[in-house]
């Protein structure tokens, strides 16, 4: 490896092209038009969706649920494979905790919504329940949201330390800013011991915080009489699922930004190769619990269960249901346990259907279980009886997504997106440089 | 002839003149007395400026109007979520009378004002199995002992009184939908846009009149709806208005409590009536406890596709002509 | 000369009284374009206590029965002489109204002890004038409770109210006051024997509040009579028990009411988690101090 001054420079933040600028324009763009979409939904009302009385809930709340999946990465990446000591994850934890953050925050946003009377937000707090999941959901993101934030904090504070002095020069003013979030950190024994038992401690508290927010998201649904929801399963399924989800996005985001910050030192085919395994372990992880959501129940076939697997087996939803299935979960895993299949590339390829496979397997799980209630659907409209998003739903829907990778962009715009001084203290790289903070 | 000509010019001068006498004379007295009986009516000279549906503005002697007070106004203590002392109001539908008329339907509809594509109280056409019979059920709130929907609200806006109504609070809804995920009965139905009752519904007499115990009251856009048992008949002394509209006597209401239900016509004890014509209730296995018991539909009089000429399977709310 | 005057004088009377009549009918037919007003008034009598008319004012508009609201009334003791005035009255928005009469002792019957009570309308510019008599009467019943071998029985007697003669043949309603409608007891029809006595037996186990029941026996609408009845406070209910779940705590309580596994789980959980994330904050403090 290099000197110290070089890994710096590697990782340090860098400036925006043209094509950094094209693409923050495309994304503001679509964002703009989901607000206008969303400020129309404000001012007539939700039935500019598709939603009715039996199509209850629909794309904004299966968009919800996906964003509470993928923030599971942080709990994963960070917390799980710092408990196993798999000590090759350090190039890949600012980007999960990245991703974490992002994604639970687009998560509190895009619950907000599916609700009807936002003007009335205050009432969950003022008039809260705590026998409604619906409260316990409102605890726990905020919770996780600020854990998160901590867990992305805690190991930035030396890294804003050395880019304080990296752009003294160069740029004043980010430097200031740099410095203020450096909480005056100098690397002195104190300071260091203070941080480690602070990220320690974080470490150990966002998997159980992290599996409270999945299982919470899973008994939404499991607390209820649905058929295709109320299932003992739901809880492990959904962390699973989590698992999946968030695995498959940290590998797209890794991959793009290697790709186009040319980390490619020090985010090799031997990480990719290591992801590759645990997204197919996760992948099997989530396989079994599929089996055992769709395919135990086939066994007793009671009507209600017999109606359900039905319409994802051979019905209305059956397309959707077996390339979800077997594109989005079985063909990953059966790439994956090849060596090929997990070099850079194709693992790229895999992670983005895992990816695109887990936002629509949630579509899956929250709309059809609606369009067989116990009574059946008469007295209204007949377009009740199907649901498909309607162009607003959409262009807010992929405008949250847009926000989400808008909120991504501008963070790996402004952070190191690997951890410099880990990476240099795990590199044992020139200690005497890194006393003296060279100025570059 | 000189003389007949006078005669005839004297006679028809009198004539005249005894015929305008005579209608003028008519005419004076009857609009003195219509003035007369006018001025019984008139007992002040105060006018009141009301505006009307469509915006206009009225002068109204105040004497026409009388303010309509709910009698629970005055009553401070009267907690609307804890509801009626000593009652728990429960119905029994009577599977084996119900013709679809769907009297019942119109009459709820009308009195609470919907405006939707879905109405609150739909008679379904029901067949358990494919070789058992149709028959007719009509389906609203059940007003559960231990209600799911209840359970979900994250605002407390749906809430579970002492005497067995689950009622809404519209002020406090914040449009989540979960109530309506929660319930296996399928009975709540949502304003997903404006319910523009301006029409059905006088907007000058709710706002202090507005109450959870007059559901549709008017309802409020991204707010969820549905049957209230209407207790705004109850504290009248009146029954719901699906019972008294049924010209089949399908519904009873009462008060658990009394033992004794009523469908307007025949008053029975409800345990009675529980036991001979051995009631249930839907969906019993859920364990839901609702308050809706029904009655088999046995011995039936009349067919059930009889009932179909009014069936429309995609419709329960009429719309009002443009 | 003379005869064609007179005649003449016959011709203009009678031009000029069709020219009269004619005026008059725009009167009368200024009359006619009026509603009727239907009036029903029934007279009841409850035993130690009111007496009074249930008035009902409706009319037939359309083709459809409505009730008419806010018709003064005007309400009088007909005598053989005279009529007297006992009161006015206004219905009430659905049309109704009960207007309580005074004691029988002030007013006056015929010679045959018929009381008749006319309520009158005078007509307003939507309504023709419209009135209404009814005619009864006085009686009693005297009811009690009986307990015999541990079954209860309301006894009650029928008599005229002028000669205390018994009136034999006449149903009486037994019914315990519900909600709604009143719950029927004893046979469809429980006529008075020739003492003016029937005895009916009340069923075991109806619910009272406190266990107490109001049992009315009710002569109802009767021709000569009106509508008479008696309330007996009979303590022989079954006890209402409040089994509502309004005060426990359970799942579905509002938020006074949280089951308590939830209460003390849930806030031990929420302040063990922002507990350790101040401390946390904290240190982010402590950091930037050293």
């Amino acid at each position: 490896m290099n000197t110290y001054k070089a890994l710096v420079k590697d990782l340090a933040p860098k400036k925006f092209h043209k094509k950094d600028q094209l693409w923050m324009l495309f994304l503001s763009v679509i964002i703009i038009a989901g607000l206008v979409a969303y400020i129309d939904q404000i001012l007539q009302g939700q039935k500019v969706t598709n939603m009715n009385d039996y199509a209850l809930w629909g794309i904004y709340i299966s968009n919800f649920v996906f964003f509470i999946a993928t923030s599971f990465v942080g709990s994963v990446a960070v917390a799980i494979l710092r408990l196993t000591h798999n000590n090759w994850r350090t190039p890949l934890v600012r980007i999960a905790e990245i991703i974490t953050v992002v994604s639970i925050v687009m998560a509190g946003i895009t619950i907000m919504i599916d609700m009807a009377r936002p003007d009335r937000l205050m009432n969950l707090f003022l008039h809260a329940r705590l026998q409604s999941p619906i409260t316990w959901d409102v605890v726990i993101i905020p919770t996780y949201i600020v854990i998160s934030l901590l867990l992305l904090y805690f190991p930035l504070i030396p890294d804003f330390a050395i880019l304080k002095n990296y752009f003294r020069k160069k740029k004043p003013k980010l430097s200031k800013w740099y410095g203020k979030l450096a909480l005056n950190w100098t690397g002195s024994p104190a300071q260091k011991a203070i941080q480690s038992k602070s990220i320690k401690i974080i470490a150990l508290m966002i998997l159980p915080v992290g599996l409270l927010l999945q299982t919470i998201d899973a008994w939404l649904f499991s607390t209820t009489y649905r058929i295709g929801w109320d299932s003992t399963n739901f809880a492990p399924y959904f962390i699973s699922g989590a698992m999946v989800a968030g695995i498959g996005g940290l590998i797209c985001v890794i991959y793009v930004v290697r790709h186009y910050k040319k980390l490619e030192k020090y985010i090799t085919d031997f990480h990719f190769d290591k992801m590759g395994k645990l997204l197919t372990l996760v992948c099997l992880i989530y396989l079994y619990f599929n089996i055992n959501e769709y395919v135990i129940p086939l066994f007793t076939a009671k009507k209600g269960e017999a109606t359900h697997l039905d319409t994802l087996f051979t019905g209305s939803y059956s397309v959707l249901f077996w390339v979800v299935t077997i594109i989005g979960l079985v063909l990953p895993i059966i790439v994956l346990l090849f060596k090929n299949g997990r070099k850079p590339k194709s693992m790229f390829f895999i992670a983005l259907i895992v990816v695109i496979g887990s936002w629509w397997k949630r579509y899956v799980i929250v709309t059809p279980t609606l369009l067989h209630p116990f009574l059946p659907i008469q007295g209204v409209p007949e377009s009740w009886r199907h649901y498909f998003p309607s162009f607003h739903e959409w262009i807010i829907t992929i405008s949250t997504l847009a926000m989400a990778l808008l909120l991504i962009t501008i963070m790996v715009r402004y952070l190191p997106v690997i951890p410099i001084q880990r990476t240099a203290d795990e590199l044992g790289l020139n200690k005497k440089e890194q006393e003296e903070n060279i100025e570059l | 002839m000189e003389g007949n000509k006078t005669d005839r010019r004297k006679f028809l001068d009198k004539g005249l003149k005894i015929g305008l006498a005579a209608l003028a004379g008519s005419f004076g007295l009857s609009k003195f007395s219509s003035k007369l009986s006018a001025k019984n009516s008139r007992s002040s000279a105060d006018k009141i400026e009301l505006m009307t549906t469509d915006g206009k503005l009225i002068q109204v002697d105040s004497s026409e109007v009388i303010e309509v007070e709910k009698h629970n106004d005055h009553d401070s203590t009267y907690n609307v979520r804890e509801g009626m002392a000593n009652r728990k109001f429960v119905m029994v539908v009577d599977l084996a009378k119900c013709k679809n008329a769907l009297k019942c339907q119109s009459a709820c509809n009308k009195h609470h004002y919907v405006t939707g594509d879905n109405a609150w109280l739909k008679v379904y056409d029901m067949q358990e199995s494919k070789d058992t019979a149709h028959y007719w059920m009509p389906m609203m709130c059940q007003h559960c002992d231990k209600p799911a929907c209840v359970t979900v609200c994250p605002v407390d806006a749906t809430f579970k009184r002492r005497d067995g109504l689950v009622l809404i609070d519209n002020d406090r809804c914040i449009g989540c939908r979960f109530c309506m995920a929660a319930c296996p009965y399928s009975t709540r139905v949502f304003n997903w846009g404006e319910p523009n009752q301006e029409v059905t519904l006088n907007m000058d007499l709710i706002d202090h009149m507005s109450s959870p115990e007059h559901a549709g009251k008017p309802s409020q856009i991204g707010t969820v709806d549905k049957c209230d048992f209407c207790p705004h008949q109850v504290q009248e002394g009146d029954l719901p208005h699906c019972v008294t509209a049924c010209p089949n006597g399908v519904f009873y209401f009462g008060d658990k409590y009394e033992d004794t239900v009523t469908n307007g016509e025949e008053t029975l004890r409800l345990s009675q009536l529980l036991e001979d014509k051995a009631g249930y209730r839907f969906l019993e296995g859920l364990g839901t406890e609702p308050s809706v018991y029904y009655l088999p539909p046995v011995d039936r009089l009349v067919d059930f596709e009889d009932g179909l000429e009014f069936y429309k399977e995609y419709e329960s709310v009429e719309k009002p002509e443009q | 000369m003379k005869r064609s005057r007179i005649s003449h004088t016959i011709v203009l009377f009678l031009l000029g009284m069709t020219v009269f009549c004619l005026g008059l009918q725009n009167l009368s037919a200024q009359d006619n374009s009026k509603n009727k007003v239907r009036l029903k008034v029934d007279y009841v009598k409850i035993i130690n206590g009111d007496s009074y008319l249930d008035i009902s004012t409706g009319a037939r508009i359309d083709k459809k029965n409505v009730s008419v609201p806010y018709l003064d009334l005007l309400i009088y003791n007909e005598t053989e002489q005279d009529e007297i005035e006992l009161g006015t009255i206004t219905t009430n928005p659905k049309g109704k109204i009960k207007f309580v009469l005074p004691e029988l002792r002030s007013m006056l019957p015929d010679s045959s002890q018929i009381y008749t009570i006319k309520v009158a309308f005078k007509g307003n510019e939507n309504f023709k004038r419209a009135s209404k008599s009814v005619s009864f009467k006085d009686a009693n019943i005297a009811a009690r409770l009986i307990t015999k071998d541990s079954l209860n029985y309301i006894s009650a007697t029928l008599t005229d109210a002028y000669s205390n003669s018994p009136i034999s043949d006449e149903h009486l309603n037994i019914q315990v006051q519900r909600l709604f409608n009143p719950l029927k007891m004893g046979e469809e029809f429980n006529n008075t024997d020739d003492k003016g006595m029937v005895l009916v037996p009340i069923e075991e186990g109806i619910p009272g509040i406190d266990g107490n029941l109001l049992i009315e026996v009710v002569l109802n609408d009767n021709d000569t009579y009106g509508t008479i009845k008696a309330i007996v406070e009979a303590p022989i209910g079954k006890v209402i028990i409040d089994e509502s779940t309004f005060d426990k705590r359970t799942l579905w309580s509002p938020r006074d009411k949280t089951p308590l596994f939830i209460l003390v789980f849930g806030n031990f959980l929420i302040f063990g988690m922002w507990g350790i994330i101040i401390y946390l904050i904290v240190n982010l403090f402590r950091i930037k101090k050293v």
